[in-house]
């Protein structure tokens, strides 16, 4: 394997300004202050093709082996356990994101194919991930080979090839995370987490498609699911959460009611009293009312 | 035409159904709703979200398949599972999630008290072994852990209690729930003294113990005209999932036993007579006046199987559970009776009757050379019967039976109610698949009875037909009784290593 290491500076990154920097390289001298722990506002992806790397990702220690992908999102610290690269065969990517929020809403850039739902769904996983190392994910080291040929080939449609590479390690591991986060097997456990997630972040605005990509399903598969374990399809699962939680809400009488609307997820209050007054027959001032009082 | 609905409040899930006067079934539904475990031992469940379930199961069944077509619902019967607590405010508001019965947090409290003489003597009163899972220990254990909480509840109610506060302004508990609670004295059918003091409250804290057949003077008005129900509708208390389903599944007198096989289980039959076990290892609870339902619950049923499934079966679709289950039975039928000396202990959640040891686990014993995977499915299942069969052979100590009623989802295998007739020795009946479930069919039988459709529930509980007839095996019965000598040595001999183990788990 040559060394191949791309930084900013380089002119092969020019028609890539997302790209802050690529390496495929092997290690194998030990140099300290090589991987120094740090916090940057770009995501790193770390793929291990050989050797054992000692890191610390976002305070946690980790030990990588070949196949092993580490995920660092914008914010969370990364570097060496030793401050250093240990003896290997590592291959980097540095992507500038146009946006990453805590809430999950990515937005790639420009350079990107994928579409607007996509880009959230993905964001979604990324940011509800809580597991920064990936295991056994070949296809990611795979796809890692192709980026560096291309970069140094420079064959005709090269940009957009790595381009699409790029967007393809990001589906390999979406993919992956909701895998390794789910047991494939247990729907009513999967289904728990996921219930989990969505009271967490009540006030998001979900779509199915969103939910779907989380549990590692596609929409359709995902709704009959949800309908025969629940009884409820995936949106009217969520209203009933939402209703659930409002009539906490209601019944704490030092919360105002447009206030508990958005806490809950309704996009305003008006949709928030029909949606209640369907249900429950009250407005939510009457139901508020009649039951801050003491009864009998 | 008229109909009847029924409404479960059940451990994970709401089931609405609605039948015709003939009980012949028009149609149900389900919606389910979440457990939450938020420490160890925890379970506790959300009794708005319950509630709104409940609301929206019924709303939408009502519009799709009643009143489209004009049926009239005259009653509404409601049964639940045992056991929970809610502590509410002054106001009325939960205080926080109801405690549901598989919380384990009052393991000390209901320890300490079931080898006491006093806990002895509260059994015999009660009805109730002494376990974590009755809300005399989990009141006893919000007052020894949090004050606070304890000092603000101006009621603890059942989550049944709840609801039907919520419909109707009322708080009332059929005496089957409040039989279940270890607080109500199943000879008076008054709320015990004695219990009370020991969990710390008076009786004005407990919703007013009513017959099963009570109904609550009115439903809300809002409730009336957003469910469009009409305004004299009957709602009754009704009674508890497992009294309904014993009831539900043509259970009456000496002769027939009932067994329920869901994530968990229980044998139960009904007489007049409180049995009273000396080692207090069978529940009675009060179906109506002067009839009790007797028996014993099993922690491992479904959760033991389905377990084993997601472990080792074969999933060719992701999440199709149903499908590597049919697989897994395929399998099993292939092995014979006995699993060629291979015998399961089911205890993977513990277990309740008849050995009630929160610490017994799961074991394989007498593995082979020769044995395969497929004798482990088969000695699964096998193991988890046993665990049914241990609970008939206490029960058959106090009163026998000569046949059984199987429901639940597991009834549904014929494997399984075969595998129950040769162990048992003796029939084993069930409903046609198609037929309602027997909680509902119970709920139905209660409501039907209240409207005067029959004399009375023992003439009611004849009524229920059971078609399929599963007769035992005389060879099998030889097999498995040689197996079960074993088991039964198994499950209480190694009394000391389920301790050793269960606290090795607790502190890892």
């Amino acid at each position: 394997m040559n060394q191949y290491f791309l930084r900013k500076e380089c002119k092969e990154l020019h028609a890539f300004p997302h790209i802050i920097e690529f390496a495929f390289k092997k290690i194998s001298t030990i140099q300290f202050g090589s991987l120094t722990k740090a916090a940057h506002d770009f995501l790193r992806i770390y793929y291990v093709a050989d050797g054992r790397f000692d890191w610390m990702i976002d305070n946690q220690h980790y030990i990588l082996y070949p196949g092993d992908l580490a995920l660092i999102l914008p914010g969370q610290s990364f570097g060496g356990e030793k401050d250093l690269l240990d003896i290997g065969t590592v291959a980097w990517l540095h992507l500038g994101l146009q946006q990453l929020e805590p809430t999950g809403k990515m937005i790639m850039g420009k350079w990107s194919r994928l579409s607007d739902s996509e880009c959230r769904s993905i964001g979604q996983i990324l940011v509800l991930n809580n597991c920064p190392v990936l295991s056994k994910l070949k296809e990611a080291g795979t796809l890692m080979q192709h980026i560096q040929q291309e970069f140094a080939q420079q064959e005709i449609g090269y940009t957009t090839r790595i381009n699409q590479l790029i967007e393809e390690l990001f589906i390999v591991v979406a993919r992956q995370l909701t895998r390794q986060n789910t047991s494939r097997r247990d729907f009513p456990q999967t289904f728990m987490k996921l219930e989990q997630t969505l009271r967490e972040r009540l006030s998001h605005q979900w779509t199915v498609e969103e939910m779907a990509a989380l549990v590692g399903l596609g929409n359709t598969a995902f709704s009959e699911k949800v309908k025969s374990y629940t009884g409820f399809s995936p949106l009217n699962y969520l209203i009933n959460i939402r209703i659930s939680e409002a009539i906490k809400l209601l019944k704490r009488p030092d919360v105002h009611v447009t206030d508990i609307a958005l806490d809950v997820g309704f996009y305003s209050s008006q949709h928030f009293a029909t949606t209640f007054k369907k249900l429950t027959g009250y407005t939510p001032s009457e139901f508020r009312k009649k039951n801050t009082t003491t009864p009998e | 035409m008229d109909c009847i609905v029924t409404i479960e409040i059940g451990t994970g899930a709401i089931r609405v159904a609605a039948f015709d006067l003939e009980g012949v079934i028009i149609g149900s539904v389900k919606g389910s709703y979440p457990t939450f475990h938020s420490k160890p031992g925890y379970s506790e469940q959300d009794p708005e979200q319950i509630f709104i379930t409940m609301l929206y199961m019924l709303k939408n069944f009502l519009n799709e398949k009643i009143h489209p077509k004009n049926h009239t619902v005259v009653s509404i019967c409601f049964s639940s599972a045992m056991h929970s607590v809610l502590a509410i405010s002054k106001t009325g508001v939960p205080l926080g999630n109801a405690i549901v019965w598989s919380d384990n947090r009052a393991k000390k409290e209901a320890d300490d008290l079931k080898h006491s003489d006093f806990g002895k003597s509260l059994y015999q009163m009660t009805g109730t072994p002494i376990h974590a899972m009755s809300p005399l220990n989990k009141i006893a254990w919000i007052k020894n852990n949090n004050k606070e909480w304890f000092d603000a509840a101006y009621k603890f109610l059942s989550i049944k209690t709840y609801i039907i506060q919520q419909l109707t302004g009322e708080y009332v508990v059929d005496y089957s729930v409040a039989s279940a609670t270890g607080l109500l004295n199943i000879h008076s059918l008054q709320w015990e003294d004695l219990a009370l003091q020991h969990a710390g409250i008076n009786k004005s804290q407990l919703a007013e113990a009513v017959p099963v057949f009570y109904a609550p003077k009115k439903l809300k008005r809002q409730y009336q005209t957003s469910l469009g129900l009409p305004e004299n509708v009957k709602l009754l208390v009704g009674s508890s999932d497992g009294c309904m389903a014993t009831l539900g599944a043509g259970v009456w007198g000496d002769e027939k036993a009932t067994v329920t096989m869901e994530e968990s289980g229980a044998v139960r039959v009904v007489g007049k007579e409180v049995l009273q076990d000396k080692q207090q290892r069978l529940f009675n609870y009060v179906l109506s006046d002067g009839y009790y339902v007797s028996g014993g619950p099993t922690n491992n049923v479904g959760a033991a199987f389905e377990w084993y499934a997601k472990q080792f079966g074969d999933f060719k679709k992701v999440f199709d559970l149903e499908d590597c289950i049919e697989d897994l039975l395929i399998e099993a039928g292939r092995v014979p009776a006995g699993s060629e000396g291979l015998i399961f202990l089911p205890y993977l959640q513990g277990e309740r009757a008849p050995i009630w040891n929160a610490n017994a686990r799961g074991a394989y014993f007498g593995l082979n050379i020769k044995h395969e995977q497929r004798h482990f499915i088969r000695a699964t299942i096998e193991g988890i019967l046993f665990a049914f069969y241990n609970i008939g052979k206490t029960l058959e100590e106090h009163r026998s039976f000569t046949s059984l009623s199987a429901n639940g989802t597991y009834a549904a295998y014929p494997l399984w109610t075969q595998m129950m007739a040769d162990m048992f020795n003796k029939p084993v009946l069930v409903k046609q698949n198609s037929g309602p479930d027997s909680v509902a069919c119970g709920a139905f039988l209660v409501s039907a009875t209240e409207m005067g459709l029959y004399k009375d529930l023992e003439q009611a509980a004849q009524k229920v037909k059971l078609a399929e007839n599963f007769q035992p095996n005389a060879q099998h019965h030889e097999i498995y009784m040689k197996l079960f000598a074993i088991f039964e040595r198994l499950s209480t001999k190694l009394f000391d290593e389920f301790e050793a183990i269960a606290d090795l788990q607790q502190n890892t």
